[in-house]
């Protein structure tokens, strides 16, 4: 029992979502026991809740006796705690624990099922559809109206701001020794990029945000270009998203630039101001022909003219090549990701599983993002400046630019480095996480939310596992950026750009993502991570390589091994250990006997006993 | 981060180093271009200025020499050692551009002017002077030559002697045998030839009976004995010498009971599982009047063998797997989908592609009956008998699965090959046949091996620490089929290979001196085909067992015996009543039997069951605990769990190469450590053991193919030449006609996408 205890509170000091699997045998790794003294240090200072210890800040708001209907083991009764941050199950009925430990923030929808009157056993009660590809039954005692204030309470606290309260992140009272919001700095990462130089500088136009409200206060633009002509662009840019500088490619002077779709309507309006603009993009290292990727296919960038936007036509920017890359829209992905979960939750397709993926598309999308990235980062590396929209700059062209960036740069594929990117090319350019993931709000057809950004850390994992030296995280960061992308828990992720984020006061009130991720970076490492500085890296963007992230879309499934770490990477790193361990005993054996021991070896031939002092100074070294 | 020392030291067996400095030889065409020839091995056919197609962006002309036909392989000695094609290729049989006749699948003429194709076969006449030749390899690869310059005549000769020696017409004409005998006549000291079939190697060949005592003692079958009544292949034509049968049965009873079964094979054990349950393979029993009578005499025989007195436990193989023709036609598709459609336009229907060859099906079904096996002994204690028709097929494969599934001495690389000898070779799976060495009945032609490697693969991928080998090992070990000179792969039975060697030999005249027939190599004398060094790709540095051996100065962990009462006391809890006692009814087994079949059938049809079977829950408290790697292992079997095995399938296929990635980037810093590892305990050995044989070349020996070399200042970045095929390469060795040479930066916009002339004139055809 205490062990239980202490492995539960444990993993979820770690990563509280990926560790709830739903029956907690299957949580139980070596992780649990190295920082159980942690744990007891936690739950001294915190209120127990059943078996997990709360966050601060956290507090219960019911419990109640529940059965939990689990689409593996059949009905469960134990009972369940909700908090203002998470729903709690433990079972009661039987020795083999089950748990399940959900942040509210995970919920997408809260149905009632059954009625009073309903036949069958476990038949009334409540059905909770979750963001993290899974779905929660709960069954309840079908007299005196068991369930009105469970599922009143369910639907207020998981939907806080449909229901005038804060979001969690805004109530957490949890303190860290690295402070996330610090990891970005935007002149900061310009300078490293080498900018501002002669060709691109550094405007403060936007500090207001009056230039354009979706977009970040610092832009970087071409040095030939006012303040005033970037106002004149911004009239012709859908959402006045101008086009400014992402990446600059410190040899070639190439660049990356992103913006919106132009405002060309029907009628086909051209605007002077922007084809200059331009221009003077392409001018800046003297390209030929400056490559638009608009992320649409093409009848969708057609389509866009009725309601005031288009593309950029051949006459009007003669200097320019328009490539379509044929990524669908937000509700394509959506659906996509839908039928993706019916085929693996609660259990995978058996029969023409392979077809049944291929139905999805989901692949298939993945493919066009990997792809249109590719083609961004080859132009880019081949010494052509380019730029990136779909039509309002924020979903396809972020995706685009971030990942063709984490190609180009190795900066990127670095712990801190990756969340640099995140910081700058999602949250700093309005990706609409709140629309988007629909944060605290109750309106779960809402047509704005996507998978968008899921999509990307997919794209991210998929080359992960094509160059597995290439990036210094690991596969659990990027799972515990998704569960932290729905959870609440932390500011990062919350709102839709800047100036909302600025208005709520988010970096004061909240704690950031990266403040517990830096807290520990150990837990994110990769172990077979291999610096290389000028290494472009081009996945193969083809059906033959890319694979389901099945430890992410399939992890609640019992049957299914759940494993903290991958088995190679632990292996590697119980070698790491081992080395070490050799190291330490031949050092030790160096210092007992330095002198008898040096002519003994001198005196046997073989040439690695010839060398041994040489050896160990050089193998030390790098560690 | 290379100095140009190091650029030297790299790897040389497919591949090259990239950076060679090789162009200064522009005075080569004088240089006379030989086939290397082996023993016994002749020229049969050649033509000159024949250009050998390179589907790569940087030479477009594609590589001129000249094209040989053996009586071995078809050779291609090129002119110009262009930088990129400067292989160093140390395949000690074949060369970088040689194909082995046995590989050959089929031999394709073109004539693009006229509009002509026609296949090739023996002894055919070819009516058209051919401009092309296109060769399907059974290892997928595709090779192109053309015959723009090379004169007429002599192309088609060429053509012609490539397809008739591709289809020999007896065994005896099997490359294997000439350079087997010819080894005998040259040379006349006493190692004869090198080839040492089983000295010097750690595998057991199970070719006499000392080999089955040590598997009896190894996994504590005390109640099983060797059987030499089929000395001389006197009862069973298909059965080896030696084999083991329960105590009980005496040679009499067998001589008696052989008669009835398929082939007079008396059904063989394999394997004891820990708890004294057995597994037996066991062909039909052909007399039906005596079936009854003889599969109770055999059931109670191993029943007897049992120190629970265990029920038995028939599994149906033919009922519930694929057949060998259902295994073909897989392949078939898969090759197609893999290497034959062009990428681009197949990448859309990829998955489904896929999924319609059934290949990954089969895998599937083949390793879920294995794991339904695997509960029957580990779960149920009871002993299985697989029942085969003719026991020379599918039994391999689910034997081995489930030995390699309970047992991890079979998952060392001495334990597999031995398991391989022991399942596929001396139980008589039908090599000759289901390679189609002879290209004589397709219906007989099957990948039952190949699909068994896919299965260990599987098990490998998802515990890759738990093998002592690599991927690149199973790769090579399916091509070594296609490489006619090793016993393993090139006959039917023993008494096949007793016979061809005898007979060959006194027709040949050769004095076999003490041997009783030809001692052909064994595929598991690796040096016959690799240098030491490009051995130890085959080394795996996650191995857990490594560690242990090293440390353990060489001594190899074998499987430990868990008698303990304890553990039967605590695995016994779940059974039914009836089967504490050792006598599980006749009810009992048919309900488990049924449920089996059900099992696999509700899976076809979809129909999902709310109660969890007992294996299903067997396999889920598996599952739920920690894995001990020294210990059975179960593999997932959910389809979106299982993979393709991409070295073998995609190796040769340009586009799905990724340069400088795939999992061998992460080997090579795995094998880095490992080495340095191995270095240390070879220095604290030396400590230790003062002067305890310093100079012994086995602990200077690496085990690890990358080794650390550089400053360690930084761990170094993978070499620039690993790709995703590593050690194998694309260049050249996938060509398909038609679409020549779509190069990887089709996918990146703007490069420019490479056409040969050739193509253009292709595809007017």
């Amino acid at each position: 029992m205490t062990f239980l205890l202490c492995l539960s509170v444990a993993v979820e000091e770690a990563n509280p979502v990926m560790a709830s699997a739903p029956i907690a045998p299957y949580n139980s790794s070596p992780l649990g026991n190295s920082s159980s003294q942690n744990a007891s240090r936690e739950s001294l200072k915190m209120e127990p809740l059943a078996d997990v210890a709360v966050l601060p800040g956290e507090e219960r708001v019911i419990d109640k006796e529940i059965i939990y209907i689990c689409p593996f083991n059949s009905a469960v009764k134990g009972k369940v705690s909700i908090t203002n941050y998470r729903l709690y199950f433990k079972n009661t009925d039987s020795e083999t624990p089950v748990t399940l430990n959900v942040p509210l923030g995970v919920i997408n929808r809260v149905e009632k099922m059954g009625g009073a009157s309903s036949r069958g056993e476990n038949s009334y009660g409540l059905e909770i559809t979750c963001k993290d590809m899974r779905n929660l039954r709960f069954a309840l005692k079908q007299e005196g109206h068991s369930r009105r204030d469970i599922f009143e309470i369910l639907f207020k606290y998981a939907f806080p701001l449909s229901h005038g309260m804060q979001l969690f992140a805004f109530l957490s009272q949890e303190k860290y020794e690295e402070n996330g919001w610090n990891v970005y700095e935007p002149l900061e990462e310009y300078r490293r990029q080498g900018l501002p130089n002669s060709e691109w500088r550094v405007t403060f136009i936007n500090k207001n945000y009056e230039l354009c409200d979706t977009y970040p206060t610092i832009l970087v633009v071409p040095y030939k270009a006012t303040d005033e002509d970037l106002r004149r662009v911004a009239t012709f840019r859908s959402r006045c998203r101008i086009p400014v500088l992402s990446w600059f490619h410190k040899e070639n002077h190439a660049v990356i630039t992103r913006c919106s779709q132009p405002l060309v309507g029907m009628s086909g309006k051209r605007n002077k101001d922007d084809e200059r603009y331009l221009d003077v993009i392409r001018e800046a290292n003297g390209t030929t022909k400056l490559t638009i990727y608009d992320a649409r296919p093409n009848v969708n960038a057609v389509a866009n003219k009725a309601t005031g936007g288009g593309y950029e036509g051949d006459d009007a920017y003669q200097n320019a090549e328009l490539v379509f890359l044929d990524i669908h829209n937000i509700h394509v992905m959506r659906e996509s990701l839908k039928k993706l979960k019916d085929i693996v939750y609660p259990n995978v397709e058996e029969s023409h599983w392979l077809s049944s993926l291929e139905s999805t598309h989901w692949l298939e999308h993945i493919k066009l993002v990997l792809s249109g990235a590719i083609q961004v980062a080859d132009k880019v590396s081949s010494g052509s400046s380019v730029m990136v929209h779909c039509s309002d700059g924020w979903d396809r062209t972020a995706q685009l630019t971030s990942l063709s960036m984490l190609m180009l740069d190795s900066y990127y594929r670095t712990l801190g480095g990756f969340q640099v990117l995140l910081e700058k090319e999602w949250i700093g350019f309005g990706h609409k996480f709140a629309s988007r993931i629909g944060h605290g709000d109750k309106n779960h057809a809402d047509q704005d939310r996507s998978p968008i950004f899921l999509q990307f850390i997919d794209c991210v994992w998929q080359m992960t596992k094509q160059f597995p030296t290439a990036f210094e995280f690991n596969e659990r960061l990027l799972v515990v950026i998704l569960d932290h992308l729905y959870s609440c828990r932390f500011g990062t992720f919350l709102y839709n750009c800047e100036s909302a984020r600025e208005s709520n006061n988010v970096r004061v009130k909240t704690v950031s993502l990266w403040s517990l991720i830096n807290s520990d970076t150990s837990l994110y490492i990769n172990p077979f991570y291999t610096p290389e500085s000028s290494r472009v890296l081009y996945p193969v963007a083809s059906m033959r390589h890319l694979e389901l992230w099945v430890t992410y879309y399939i992890r609640w499934n019992p049957r299914i091994q759940h494993q903290q770490q991958s088995p190679v990477e632990q292996r590697y790193k119980e070698l790491l250990a081992l080395r070490d361990q050799y190291l330490k005993k031949l050092e030790e054996l160096q210092l007992s006997d330095s002198a008898p021991s040096s002519t003994h070896l001198t005196n046997s031939s073989t040439p690695n006993a010839a060398t041994p002092n040489q050896h160990i100074t050089h193998l030390q070294t790098p560690f | 981060m290379f100095s140009g020392k190091q650029t030297k030291a790299t790897f040389k067996s497919y591949l090259p180093p990239l950076q060679t400095d090789s162009k200064k030889s522009p005075q080569l065409p004088i240089k006379k271009l030989e086939a290397k020839l082996l023993p016994g091995e002749i020229v049969v056919n050649e033509a000159n200025f024949v250009k050998k197609c390179i589907s790569t962006e940087s030479c477009q002309d594609g590589l001129w020499g000249k094209l040989v036909c053996t009586n071995f392989k078809v050779s291609f000695i090129p002119h110009n050692s262009l930088p990129l094609q400067r292989f160093q290729c140390t395949h000690r049989l074949l060369g970088e551009h040689d194909i082995s006749l046995a590989c050959v699948e089929q031999v394709v003429t073109v004539n693009d002017v006229k509009g002509k194709q026609k296949i090739l076969g023996s002894n055919q006449k070819l009516k058209f002077n051919p401009t092309e030749l296109v060769l399907y390899c059974k290892d997928f690869r595709i090779i192109r030559f053309r015959f723009d310059e090379a004169g007429p005549e002599s192309a088609k000769k060429v053509c012609l002697a490539i397809a008739h020696y591709s289809h020999p017409a007896d065994p005896q004409l099997l490359f294997g045998f000439e350079y087997v005998g010819k080894r005998y006549h040259g040379s006349t000291d006493e190692t004869v030839n090198g080839v040492d079939p089983g000295g010097g190697l750690q595998t057991p060949l199970f070719d006499c009976s000392s080999d089955w005592d040590r598997e009896i003692k190894r996994t504590g079958a005390s109640e099983w004995r060797v059987c030499t009544i089929n000395q001389g292949y006197f009862i069973s034509p298909s059965l080896p010498e030696f084999f083991v049968v329960p105590v009980s049965l005496a040679d009499q009873d067998l001589k008696q009971y052989a008669c009835c079964f398929y082939s007079q094979r008396i059904p063989l054990w394999c394997w004891n599982h820990s708890s004294g349950s057995a597994l037996v393979r066991m062909s039909n029993i052909s007399d039906p009047l005596q079936q009854r009578k003889v599969e109770q005499r055999i059931s109670s025989a191993i029943i007897k063998s049992h120190p629970l007195r265990s029920d038995v436990f028939k599994s149906d193989l033919d009922k519930n797997l694929p057949n060998i023709q259902d295994i073909q036609t897989a392949l078939l598709k898969l090759r197609q989908i893999c290497v034959i459609e062009p990428f681009e336009e197949s990448e859309e229907k990829w998955l489904s592609s896929l999924d319609s060859s059934r290949w990954m099906e089969y895998v599937r079904t083949f390793l879920k009956h294995a794991v339904d096996v695997v509960y029957m002994l580990e779960s149920r204690h009871v002993s299985v008998i697989l029942l085969e028709k003719e026991d020379r097929d599918l039994s391999c494969v689910i034997s081995c699965l489930v030995q390699l599934m309970c047992d991890p001495h079979c998952r060392s690389l001495h334990g597999f090959q031995g398991l391989i000898q022991k399942e596929w070779v001396m139980a008589g799976h039908r090599f000759l046949d289901r390679c189609n060495h002879l290209k004589k009945s397709d219906k007989e032609e099957s990948p039952v091996f190949l699909l068994f490697l896919d299965c260990v693969w599987q098990l490998w991928n998802q515990y890759p620490a738990a093998f002592e080998f690599t991927e690149v090992y199973l790769t090579v070990l399916g091509d070594s089929m296609w490489v006619p000179v090793f016993s393993t792969f090139l006959f039917n039975c023993p008494r096949q290979r007793a016979e061809h060697s005898r007979d060959f030999a006194s027709s040949k005249s050769i004095h076999l001196g003490q041997d009783q027939a030809l001692r052909f190599p064994s595929v598991w004398d690796w040096s016959q085909q690799f240098s030491l060094k490009d051995q130890t790709l085959f080394n795996n540095p996650l191995y857990v067992g490594k560690i242990a051996t090293c440390v353990q100065n060489g001594t190899v962990k074998t499987f430990t015996h868990r008698r303990s009462k304890k553990n039967y006391s605590s695995t016994v809890r779940g059974l039914p009543s009836a089967m504490r006692n050792g006598s599980l009814g006749p009810n009992d087994t048919l309900t488990r039997r049924n449920s089996l079949m059900l099992r696999l059938r509700s899976d076809l049809s979809q129909v999902r069951e709310q109660q969890e079977t007992p294996s299903e829950r067997f396999i889920r408290d598996w599952f739920s605990r920690p894995v001990d790697l020294q210990a059975l292992l179960l593999p997932q079997l959910l389809p979106s769990h299982l993979s393709v095995w991409k070295l073998y399938f995609l190796r040769w296929v340009p586009e799905a190469q990724i340069p400088q990635g795939g999992p061998i980037t992460a080997f090579h810093k795995l094998s880095l450590l490992t080495d340095e590892i191995e270095t240390l305990q070879s220095q604290l050995r030396q400590y230790n053991g003062a002067g305890c044989t310093p100079n012994n070349p086995h602990t200077e020996h690496s085990k690890m193919y990358f080794k650390v070399t550089s400053t360690p200042h930084q761990s170094p970045a993978p070499p620039e030449y690993l790709s995703s095929s590593f050690p194998f390469s694309p260049m050249g060795n996938l060509c398909r006609p038609g679409i020549l040479g779509t190069p990887l930066s089709k996918f990146l916009n703007g490069a420019k996408i490479w056409l040969s002339t050739e193509t253009l004139a292709n595809e007017t055809i």
